[in-house]
């Protein structure tokens, strides 16, 4: 008998629960810890945000889903990794501490044979001073108490235009090194649709503040992509889109402290700006959640787990960007000292970003981290859960199954205006997700065949679409497993 | 600024074209997903 503990009951953490689950008999255990009752399925946040989504339709409870699946659920945060047990306790364990109900606060060592690590990121939003979601005039779509919130304050500056007020709109990221571009370039689409629904368009003055170097960066170094019948940059197809909606746009900005509605940055010329806004939503730098690891002796390991995020099979030698391969990303996602550890989706260390590291001339670094979206997080959970699936049946490890981010494609749906008829989204595939800077080398790094731009109300069709094919598989519904991740 | 023509816009927001866009791109997504995965390295 087998007992597999996953940490985190997100994208990543649910997708490896639900299959460890149907795949494994009733004799091995399944068990989640997640401090969270809900599940939720965060791209559908951007509607939240601008009111267009009620958040309990992009949640629903786990506790009743997992008891009527057989997964044993704890609503609990891990807090330190034992990976070689202690003193009193052979097993490795993680120590996990209750979060709610009467056990709340308590803690308790939860033992594993196979442990996945699927706690995603830590919203940093303390790296940015002043930076907090609800207060300044900011406000972010991280999580859907966030993206509530979010409408609130996006709704009252919509009924100060009404009453005649100009307003201005800054949308991107709050940190020099934040990630996650595609959702905030998704928010501010809709959001400069929605003022034009609500016929304030021409009171607001909406800004991108971005970290990038350039437009349609995305923290993937940009792409080459075919966009009907042309091949075009993702630069030139957002500076299209800016520019046709009236967006302004700061790149190469450094966001690093939040007065109200002001937010100064530093540029990558050295300069020391500032942008004052009405509303607005900055993604945070996201961080590792801190843990620390002790051996059996109860010495601390944590450089043997932890860099920042989990250490996996990646080759972490630091080494210039010139000389940067495919071949650094990790395959199995399996800490390299602890064989029985995964950790997938965002929770992983990358070897490096993907985009281009720059600094500004005061040395400091001003450069997207590396996404990994919705798509490479289900992938590597189901990977991750397939090679504990076949180690558990053969009794031996196997690692058959690999999925490098350099040998895998992801599609962003980017919705761009919520309405069935009036609705607009940016479908982008891109092939692989690192740039293959070796195979594809006429092309940017990328299978043109595979990377694609199109726009239009079919790609908020799909991504509406999609919205409801991932809940339902994530309610484990009658054939969920059908739909790929 | 205008950087979108009228007539590409008219393609875009038609139901009906769109219609077709729809079940063409969700078989170039599939294609992209079911496309499959794997390593990158070479082993000796
Ligand atoms: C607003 C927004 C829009 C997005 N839109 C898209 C999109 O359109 N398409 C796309 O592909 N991707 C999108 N993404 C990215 C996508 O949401 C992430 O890639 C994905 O959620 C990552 O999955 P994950 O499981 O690794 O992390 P998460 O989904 O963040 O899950 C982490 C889990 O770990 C739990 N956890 C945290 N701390 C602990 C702890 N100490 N112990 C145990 N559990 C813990 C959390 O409660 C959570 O359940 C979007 C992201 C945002 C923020």
């Amino acid at each position: 008998m087998s007992k597999i503990v996953v940490l985190g009951a997100g994208i990543s953490g649910h997708v490896a629960a639900s299959h460890l689950r149907r795949k494994l008999t009733k004799e091995h255990e399944v068990v989640v810890v997640s401090p969270n009752s809900n599940y939720q399925w965060i791209p559908s946040n951007i509607w939240v945000g601008i009111g267009r989504m009620p958040s309990k339709k992009i949640l629903f409870p786990l506790a009743p889903l997992y008891k009527k699946k057989g997964i044993d659920f704890k609503q609990a945060k891990a807090v330190t990794f034992h990976p070689e047990g202690d003193l009193e306790e052979s097993k490795p364990y993680v120590m996990a501490e209750y979060v709610t109900g009467d056990k709340q606060g308590t803690q308790e060592k939860v033992t594993y044979d196979y442990l996945i690590n699927a706690t995603g990121p830590k919203l940093n939003f303390e790296a940015t001073n002043g930076l907090n979601p609800g207060t300044n005039k900011t406000y972010s779509v991280c999580t859907y108490t966030h993206a509530e919130h979010a409408w609130d304050g996006l709704n009252n500056v919509i009924q100060e235009m009404k009453q005649g007020k100009k307003a201005k709109i800054l949308i991107g990221t709050g940190h020099a090194k934040a990630t996650c571009q595609g959702a905030a370039f998704e928010y501010i689409l809709n959001v400069e649709q929605e003022l034009r629904k609500h016929k304030v368009r021409d009171m607001a003055e909406i800004t991108w503040i971005s970290n990038e170097y350039k437009l349609g960066d995305f923290g993937m170094d940009g792409m080459l992509m075919s966009y009907g019948s042309i091949t075009m940059k993702s630069s030139e197809m957002v500076e299209m889109i800016f520019e046709d909606r009236d967006i302004k746009w700061i790149l190469g900005a450094g966001v690093n402290k939040i007065e109200d509605g002001v937010a100064h940055y530093e540029n990558l010329e050295g300069d020391n700006k500032s942008e004052p806004f009405d509303f607005a939503m900055l993604i945070p730098s996201f961080s590792g959640h801190g843990f620390k690891a002790f051996d059996k002796n109860n010495q601390e390991i944590t450089d043997k787990l932890f860099k920042g995020f989990m250490i996996v099979d990646a080759d972490y030698t630091p080494r210039p960007y010139e000389e940067w391969t495919v071949q650094d990303w990790p395959e199995t996602y399996q800490n390299p000292s602890y064989k029985n550890i995964f950790a997938p989706g965002i929770a992983f260390a990358p070897p490096h970003t993907i985009s281009k590291p720059r600094k500004s001339r005061n040395g400091t670094d001003i450069f997207p981290a590396p996404p990994r979206t919705g798509m490479p997080s289900g992938i590597t959970a189901k990977l991750v859960a397939d090679n504990i699936i076949d180690s558990v049946k053969s009794g031996k490890e196997s690692l058959k199954h690999k999925g490098s981010m350099g040998n895998m494609g992801a599609a962003c749906i980017a919705s761009a205006g919520y309405g069935l008829l009036d609705g607009s989204g940016i479908s982008i595939t891109t092939f692989p997700i690192i740039p293959d800077y070796k195979k594809f080398s006429k092309t940017q790094g990328r299978h043109l065949g595979k990377t694609f731009g199109s726009i239009g109300l079919a790609g908020h069709w799909l991504k509406l679409a999609l919205h409801y094919a991932f809940i339902y598989k994530a309610k484990m519904k009658p054939f969920w497993w059908l739909i790929p991740e | 600024m205008r950087r979108i023509s009228p007539i590409q816009r008219f393609k875009m927001m038609n139901p009906i074209i769109q219609l077709f866009k729809f079940f063409i791109l969700s078989i170039k997504v599939m294609v992209i997903v079911a496309g499959g995965h794997g390593g990158t390295r070479k082993v000796n």
